[in-house]
């Protein structure tokens, strides 16, 4: 039986190791230990238990996070030294975490060889990867266009294209469309839809344009979620017609559960410089952790393999293409039901049609005006 | 002696009590420096400009804040109608159907707010559980109740319920028998005995019922996120705005910080005025 003098002991003894540090020493041997925080699909044990295997005596752990700032956050709150690789989309590394030094460069000669495997697009390799003195920022691997989502049967691939985000000024869709809020993709669509180029600067006339788009979308807006189920559901049951800002990410899993006639869109025109769509690129990065793990470039080289790379793609929640599909054999691994649900046939045209985009200058000013309009 | 054990009583509660305050007060310590300091830093290491108080002004954030406030309100005030009679029956009336009562109530708190919200999601929305089956057995359906500030209302009274509930089914149950049927036998009508004597009596309860349902509506955001559709932008949809896509901590602690001072001073002044001990039915 433990005395009260003994637990007292025993419990100073914790308090004053927590203090030094001592469990976390004892409990993390850093080639024996792989924290992972990134979007669903990483952290599935079809992608990790492969890799688990291969380091049976390391603790791999992955964690999916809810949004991009809210796993931000969580590096900034002090957690740099719990993980070792962080997956957010592209923005977010040039922008804020290597600003803050939260990350840390990639070994080039070791990673810049799978550029060459991948798809057009990353091959060059994908400029947003690397920082402006040259670093290595993070890997790229899911992507897809990101502008808006229709339902074909109400309105048909051609109107949506043609209109493209006119689409969303037409009176009679009033009140039958969504708004997914994704705050940091709102303002970006915001700008296209004002014809305003959100990578530079927007002020004076273009800033008034952006506010009143954003009044206008706002209002006509029949629902509003952060939640992409919630608003497939609403597309999928005749609550809406369409929903502003969303992509192959979005409508993929619906379209896999056989609502083909949910679709990405991206616009034929509109916006600025000829495109009116946006992408996305995740990159996974090395956390700028102070003990870091050995396991985390390992990891990123793991899935380059095609069959994680296909496994990562095709993870819980949504489905998504991968740069590595540039590689045929990685390609192959993608059955015609699954390469329908990512739109695959027009993938490489669609991507031509959106922006690459980076860090939006404006846009604290610019999401404060978007909050203060869906404020009311 | 008297003073002795007085003594040792406070010097054992010592410890827990250093470990309670830290733990309770160092969060909101660091949402008040947070609160203070100027955009969109990252740390306290900076000199203090209060310059989130100017954005909430200017931005007119003091409009979710009244959003918030008035949707808390009305909530409060509708679980105390309908929660009055049901906690009088179980106070009074019921006997031991009280006990099935209190399980169906404490069930529902067994499973995550977010799911229950998701469930009635399904069911209200066109083509759920509601407006599917009636067009498919009458050929005709309605529009969808979700997607507007009514639901997010009706969604804060079905969580909120059994913190009303108890609180008030206890406050009942301190009203004596005796002093109503005195009051009956000298003339008081139905009306009179119920805001002249039952009321007065049950009055702990219904403020501690009526403080709980309000601080939680006051700080709900899944209904409005769920039901409302975000149609309406409540005062925490804001804090998590400015936290999260903002990158704002600073605005994120004001805003927090006016909702927790504004919500403190509506409930100190009434809770300063109940005697727990009196509701617990240790004190007469």
């Amino acid at each position: 039986m433990v005395t009260r003098r003994q637990f007292a002991a025993g419990a100073a003894a914790f308090v004053g190791l927590s203090a030094l540090g001592a469990p976390r020493r004892l409990l993390a041997g850093r080639t024996d230990r792989l924290n992972i925080l990134c979007w669903e699909g990483y952290n599935s044990d079809q992608v990790l238990n492969p890799f688990r295997e291969l380091h049976p005596d390391a603790t791999v752990r992955a964690e999916s996070g809810t949004s991009d700032p809210e796993m931000i956050n969580r590096l900034r709150a002090g957690e740099l030294a719990v993980w070792d690789l962080i997956n957010v989309n592209q923005p977010w590394a040039r922008g804020e975490m290597a600003r803050d030094k939260l990350i840390r460069p990639l070994n080039k000669d070791r990673f810049l060889p799978y550029f060459a495997k991948m798809t057009p697009e990353f091959a060059k390799p994908y400029p947003m990867s690397f920082s402006d003195s040259g670093d290595l920022l993070g890997m790229p691997q899911r992507y897809g266009p990101f502008s808006f989502v229709v339902n074909t049967d109400k309105i048909s691939i051609e109107t949506a294209e043609t209109e493209g985000w006119d689409l969303f000024s037409d009176p009679g869709l009033n009140k039958r469309y969504g708004l997914l809020t994704y705050d940091n993709w709102n303002v970006i669509h915001l700008c296209l839809a004002a014809g305003v180029d959100p990578f530079k600067p927007v002020e004076g006339a273009d800033a008034q344009k952006f506010a009143d788009k954003a009044k206008q979308i706002v209002a006509g807006a029949r629902l509003m979620t952060d939640d992409l189920v919630a608003m497939n559901t609403a597309l999928i049951n005749g609550e809406i017609d369409c929903y502003f800002t969303g992509g192959s990410y979005t409508a993929s899993p619906a379209r896999y559960d056989g609502a083909s006639f949910v679709r990405a869109i991206t616009p034929r025109g509109g916006g600025f410089g000829g495109k009116g769509g946006a992408s996305w690129v995740e990159l996974t990065s090395a956390v700028n952790n102070p003990d870091p793990s050995d396991l985390a470039e390992d990891f990123l080289e793991f899935v380059q393999k095609p069959e994680i790379a296909q496994l990562v793609a095709f993870s819980e929640g949504t489905y998504n293409p991968v740069a590595q599909m540039g590689n045929p054999e990685v390609l192959a691994r993608f059955d015609a039901d699954m390469l329908d649900a990512i739109q695959y046939d027009t993938l490489e045209e669609d991507m031509s049609r959106c922006h690459e985009f980076d860090a939006v200058p404006s846009y604290d000013a610019l999401l404060a005006t978007y909050v203060a309009a869906r404020r009311g | 002696m008297e003073r002795l054990e007085r003594r040792l009583g406070f010097l054992s509660a010592l410890p827990i009590m250093a470990l309670l305050t830290l733990s309770f007060v160092m969060p909101l310590l660091v949402v008040a420096g947070f609160a203070i300091m100027p955009q969109k830093v990252f740390s306290l290491a900076h000199l203090p400009d209060f310059s989130s108080f100017r954005v909430i002004i200017e931005q007119g954030y003091y409009r979710s804040l009244l959003r918030s406030l008035g949707l808390a309100f009305l909530t409060t005030t509708i679980l105390f109608v309908i929660c009055w009679p049901l906690a009088y029956g179980m106070a009074k009336v019921f006997g031991r159907f009280t006990l099935v009562i209190t399980l169906a109530v404490v069930m529902l708190l067994f499973v995550s707010e977010n799911v229950r919200l998701f469930g009635w999601n399904l069911t209200l929305m066109k083509g759920g559980l509601l407006e599917g089956h009636m067009r498919a057995w009458l050929g005709t359906g309605f529009e969808s109740p979700l997607y507007g500030w009514p639901v997010i209302v009706f969604g804060m009274v079905y969580v909120y319920l059994p913190f009303m509930l108890f609180p008030l089914a206890q406050g009942i149950s301190l009203v004596p028998d005796d002093a109503r049927l005195a009051a009956a036998d000298l003339g008081a009508g139905r009306w009179r005995i119920l805001f002249q004597i039952e009321m007065p009596l049950a009055a702990p309860g219904i403020m501690v019922g009526c403080l709980l349902t309000f601080v939680l509506s006051a700080g709900a955001i899944a209904e409005a996120k769920l039901l409302g559709g975000r149609s309406v932008v409540v005062l925490t949809d804001d804090v998590e705005s400015a936290f999260t896509f903002g990158q704002n901590w600073p605005l994120g602690s004001a805003l927090s910080l006016m909702l927790i001072v504004i919500v403190a001073l509506l409930v100190l002044v009434p809770i300063s005025r109940i005697d727990l001990d009196t509701l617990m039915g240790r004190k007469r």
